[in-house]
């Protein structure tokens, strides 16, 4: 066991260090953001200055060194745009990230787990239909699409919800929704499939001979059991959402990592981009780690792979 | 619930999705019809989709109020033929589908494939990369790809490609690594057959069915990531006509009423998605039921 | 003394109702709060970093004052200077400082701040301006001298505007004590609202300074808030969030100015917008005809564009050089005459059009780009719309690595000099070729002391670029805002060639 979570952990360091390798040098070959960080047009002594300012008039060894050195040393640079320290803007962004991810997923799961348990107990029936499509749904429609019409209708139409920002708990609902929608179908099918597997597992078979009543047997036999793979899932679902949501971010003005970091690569702010995507990576690597050790600690089998 | 309405829904349902003989006629029928939109565009649709008249922008659609017949469906903020950009922009999210779930397909399965198929140090690399890959959310990169290659409809393919092919490569690397004890390809190998042969003639075949699953499943999701790029600003470039262009072009008009603007190729999408979908679930029962965690 | 008389118990009254109606106007009160289209940057808050660009001066006008800056009616107004005197030979510029105005800390402004603040300064063009200024001399406390090297009557057109930050002034006391880090986390200045709070990507708060000099703001609280998409922008005002939003265009501009108790505000910016024909220079390819050149002028109908996209707020131009410039020559806008450009094109040996090949824009101005590209296949120039990621496109354009039709824009300050040098001159950041005649011409206005003369060349100069038609120029951009209906003053427009609200102080929120 110690051996293996060694070795996992081994590779989830190469994984990010290829990581902020490929980041540091991708995203300066796709732009120069002195250029953006002056009018165009403006003058070639203005355009030096700045970057002769952000350090950018050395080769890309040099910089790449820089970069690694101050990173060893803690020190996560300075943003270009904002010229302040990235640590900052990121443990600024992260917990409204966190707070969104959390309110989304819980609406995920609101919608995608009870439709997934319709769906394997009513195999086919009406509920499992409704459920079905309006999970579905969620993933047929851009989420820029769904939060304007939420924003026209809850806003600007009944005039009940704020139609962006943050700090209340009305301003955090439509995003939730918006990006919580998107992910229920996820969440609905595996509680289904997950629920049929464990329905005609032995277990099942045995407590209803016991003769338990089925409601009583889908709660707390069945239930349980399925619902580990979803919260699985669920927790790398989570991480997602806290890294990708720029769309939503976009549209209800909401000021998480995702926008931070497509800010960063609009305006090519290489420091905000390198440290976003590393501790973005980080996390995902550190999740799937987890579920990977758990899943090695259950099923002693998977080690030996 | 009313008891005879909840059975005529059902009736309805079923019908929708899986007709007689349990086959989902709907999702197959949206499938075909956008298909052959895609395919007789030329010759089906009433207007030039790329070229508008200025002066007849944003008229509403033919029944409504201020609606006239040339334009069925109403026309965009160029004054363009809705209708006709809607048949021509099956064609282009077809082919951005399509195309893009084909190349990821590929990719994912070729990697998945060989990863699974080596193992040792080949299976340590590819999938090391695929973890980076993962870590790397994908809008961002498509961004970048973007910004490199710049927005043309081949380059588009290519970025959608690259960005979704890690699924692919863990589902089918899982598979072959079963495959991989079985008794057919242990033979194979102890027949002396080469690895290229084995591959492709015993463990292809058998993963190609969860490819398959994948690819439908993911065409949704190729089809909602074309349309976020557009919001984006860098997706299929205008004035070609897409559902996803459209629809992101069209949100300015929601807030001024311009409903058929984004009413329309949305829909179209959702049609197209939830079709994707359900024939995905069909084909997921039909051909693989082991493939639960998609 | 038992009775007042007449007149003087008149007085007294007058005197007290004055007192009263003074007071009450005294006292800011309310808030306003803006709907802004980008991330505002801590690097804005000092003056020292002035970057080349426009947006900085949303915040400076705010938390800071400068010794002359433009004004309602008066593109260079005192404001920290009463006055100032330039020498007979040119070299000595001196600004009498305006008695007993105050920082916002209390500390007095004087002329050492002057004199920190112009050797602080390292934005836009401060390499420009040291090399030219000898010294700065402070005479006493209410004087200070700047020496040139050697006359130059730029002087203050580089000063004294929004082309560089130089002459807003911080307090040197606070500066050192705090360091240049702590005075961007808590700036202190001059200017009519002090600084409250400020959250990157969300909001910054400013709260009315009341002993500001010119007069005492109304509003007592401003807040910008950060709204980045176009649609929430207008629910956001919509709904009353906000006050004032920034940049509403198209089918959403129409919508505003649709929406009982909003009002629609467009400001002309300095920013003109125009088609570069980068493949002139090739005589391979076909824009190497001055004919196909004039016949693309005059397939876009820029007219109808304008309603479309900035309803008809922008101004149509036939110059990439903002008419506010400095030696501009107002070249006549091509008449729209898709007629006209078919019979140039056939003239040119392309009866049935010709591929124009790609045609590159910042995919933030696809649609301007699409419209064109519209009236173009309608003549038969067929080209394909290429929208570059904004980072891309500008890196590209300023390698010279786009080809065909580019649409180029530019806001930068200047002259009419400047915008040739960058633009046409052989040489230039964006000049992918040039002509000789225009060459020789700019060589010679460069050189040239006399205004008069220098005038005479840049008309010339300009002039020759039109009869060339080396560009399609499309317009200045309209940019639209919005007001709404709690607001009696938005300040947008009051400024000439300013896109923001200002001066802040003017501010006013209606009468409940």
């Amino acid at each position: 066991m110690k051996r293996y979570l060694v070795k996992r952990i081994g590779y989830s360091l190469i994984s990010l260090f290829l990581l902020s390798v490929i980041i540091f040098f991708f995203v300066r070959v796709t732009g120069d953001p002195a250029v953006l960080l002056v009018e165009p047009g403006a003058s070639q002594a203005d355009l030096d200055a700045v970057r002769q300012q952000l350090g950018l008039d050395k080769s890309m060894g040099v910089q790449y060194v820089t970069f690694v050195t101050d990173l060893l040393r803690g020190d996560f640079g300075n943003s270009f745009y904002y010229r302040m320290p990235v640590l900052e803007l990121y443990l600024s962004r992260l917990p409204n990230s966190l707070l969104l991810a959390a309110c989304a997923m819980l609406f995920s799961l609101f919608i995608g787990i009870p439709s997934g348990i319709l769906a394997a107990v009513r195999l086919g029936g009406w509920w499992d239909r409704v459920g079905k499509i309006f999970a579905l749904l969620g993933q047929s429609l851009p989420s820029f699409w769904v939060g304007l019409m939420l924003i026209l209708f809850f806003s600007v139409h009944l005039g009940w919800l704020p139609s962006s920002g943050s700090g209340t708990v009305w301003h955090v609902l439509m995003p939730a929704f918006a990006l919580g929608w998107l992910f229920a179908a996820a969440h609905m099918r595996l509680t289904r499939s997950s629920m049929l597997e464990v329905l005609g597992s032995e277990y099942v078979k045995l407590a209803r001979l016991k003769g338990l009543p089925e409601a009583m047997v889908i709660a707390k036999h069945a239930f349980k059991n399925a619902l580990i793979p979803v919260l699985t899932l669920a927790g790398i679902n989570l991480v997602i959402m806290v890294n990708t949501t720029v769309v939503v971010e976009t549209v209800f003005a909401w000021p998480g990592v995702g926008r931070l970091l497509y800010e960063g690569i609009s305006f090519r702010d290489f420091p905000v981009v390198q440290v976003t995507v590393v501790l973005c990576g980080a996390m995902i690597v550190t999740v799937n780690l987890i579920v990977d050790v758990l899943y090695a600690v259950i099923d002693p089998r998977i080690r030996y792979e | 619930m009313n008891g005879s309405r909840a059975s005529a829904l059902t009736l309805a349902w079923r019908l929708a999705s899986f007709g007689p003989r349990g086959y989902p006629v709907v999702p197959i029928a949206i499938i075909v019809i956008t298909t052959l939109l895609a395919v007789f565009a030329d010759f089906i649709a009433p207007h030039n989709p790329e070229i508008g008249v200025l002066g007849e922008r944003f008229k509403p659609p033919a029944w409504q109020a201020g609606g006239t017949e040339t334009y069925l469906l109403g026309t965009d903020h160029l004054g363009r033929d809705v209708l006709s950009r809607l048949i021509f922009g099956a064609r282009v999210s077809m082919i951005v589908g399509f195309f893009a779930v084909i190349v990821a397909g590929v990719i994912g399965t070729a990697l998945g494939i060989v990863s699974g198929y080596f193992g040792g140090w080949v299976d340590q690399v590819i999938m090391r990369i695929t973890d980076t890959w993962l870590a790397f959310p994908a809008l961002i990169f498509a961004i970048f790809l973007a910004a490199i290659v710049g927005p043309s409809l081949t380059n588009l393919v290519v970025i959608l490609g690259a960005v979704f092919w890690t699924r692919y490569a863990r589902v089918i690397r899982g598979e072959v690594l079963s495959l991989k004890e079985r008794d057919f390809v242990r033979l194979a190998i102890v027949a002396n057959c080469s690895n290229w042969t084995i591959m492709r003639r015993h463990i292809l075949p058998n993963v190609i069915n969860s490819a398959v699953v994948l690819a439908s499943l993911q065409l949704g999701i190729v089809i909602i990531a074309e349309a976020t790029l557009s919001f984006l600003g860098v997706g299929v470039p205008p004035p070609m006509p897409a559902w996803g262009l459209m629809l992101a072009d069209g949100k300015k008009g929601m807030m001024a009423g311009y409903w058929w603007l984004t009413v329309l190729p949305g829909t179209c999408i959702m049609l197209m998605v939830l079709a994707a979908n359900l024939l995905g679930d069909w084909l997921r029962v039909k051909l693989d039921p082991q493939l639960r965690q998609l | 003394m038992r009775r007042i008389n007449g007149p003087l118990a008149l007085f007294l009254g007058v005197a007290l109702v004055i007192l009263v109606a003074t007071n009450v106007q005294a006292a800011p009160e309310g808030q306003l709060v803006w709907g802004v289209h980008f991330s505002l940057a801590p690097t804005w808050f000092d003056p020292a970093e002035t970057p080349a660009m426009i947006t900085p001066f949303l915040t400076l006008y705010a938390l800071h004052d400068a010794l002359a800056k433009p004004m309602p009616g008066n593109p260079m107004a005192p404001g920290l200077a009463e006055s100032w005197t330039v020498s007979r030979d040119g070299l000595v510029y001196e600004f009498v400082i305006r008695k007993n105005v105050m920082f916002h800390n209390g500390a007095v402004v004087t002329a050492e701040d002057v004199k920190f603040s112009f050797e602080r300064y390292r934005g836009t063009s401060a390499g420009l301006l040291k090399n030219r200024v000898a010294a700065v001399e402070v005479v006493d406390a209410q004087r200070v001298r700047f020496r040139l090297k050697e006359p130059w009557p730029d002087f203050l057109t580089f000063y004294a505007t929004p082309a560089t930050g130089a002459a807003w002034i911080v307090p040197k006391k606070y500066v050192e004590k705090v360091g240049d880090e702590g005075f961007k986390k808590a700036p202190v200045g001059a200017g009519p609202y002090k600084f409250v709070s400020f959250t990157p990507g969300v909001e910054l708060v400013v709260e009315a300074f009341e002993q500001y000099w010119r007069k005492t703001p109304a509003v007592k609280r401003l807040v910008f808030k950060v709204i980045p998409d176009e649609s929430t922008r207008l629910a956001a005002l919509k709904r009353g969030e906000v006050d004032i939003v920034y940049s509403i265009r198209g089918a959403l501009a129409e919508e505003l100015r649709r929406t009982p108790g909003l009002t629609l505000k467009p400001t002309v910016v300095q920013g003109t917008f125009w088609l570069s024909l980068v493949d002139q220079w090739d005589p391979k390819s076909p824009w190497h005809d001055r004919r196909v050149r004039l016949a693309a002028n005059h397939a876009i109908d820029r007219k109808a564009i304008n309603q479309a996209e900035t309803l008809g707020f922008s101004k149509l131009t036939g110059s990439i050089i903002p008419s506010s410039f400095e030696f501009y020559w107002p070249a006549p806008v091509p008449a729209y005459d898709p007629g006209k450009a078919r019979k140039l094109l056939a003239e040119a040996g392309h009866p049935q059009g010709f591929d124009a090949g790609e045609f590159f824009c910042d995919n933030s101005y696809a649609n301007l780009g699409e419209a064109v590209v519209n009236y173009f296949k309608a003549v038969g120039i067929k080209a394909q719309l290429r929208p570059l990621e904004r980072a891309a496109f500008f890196a590209q354009h300023r390698e010279k690595k786009l080809r065909n039709v580019v649409q180029a824009s530019s806001a930068a300050f200047g002259s009419a000099s400047t915008r040739i040098e960058s633009f046409v001159a052989g040489g230039g950041a964006f000049a992918y070729g040039s002509y000789p005649d225009i060459d020789g011409l700019f060589q010679e206005q460069a050189k040239e002391t006399d205004r008069k003369k220098r005038e005479a060349y840049l008309v010339k100069l300009q002039q020759l670029i039109h009869e060339k038609a080396m560009f399609a120029p499309i317009w200045e951009l309209g940019f639209i805002n919005g007001a709404g209906p709690r607001v009696q003053e938005s300040g947008l427009g009051l400024i000439a060639g300013h896109a923001y609200s200002a001066p802040y102080e003017d501010l006013a929120l209606k009468a409940r």
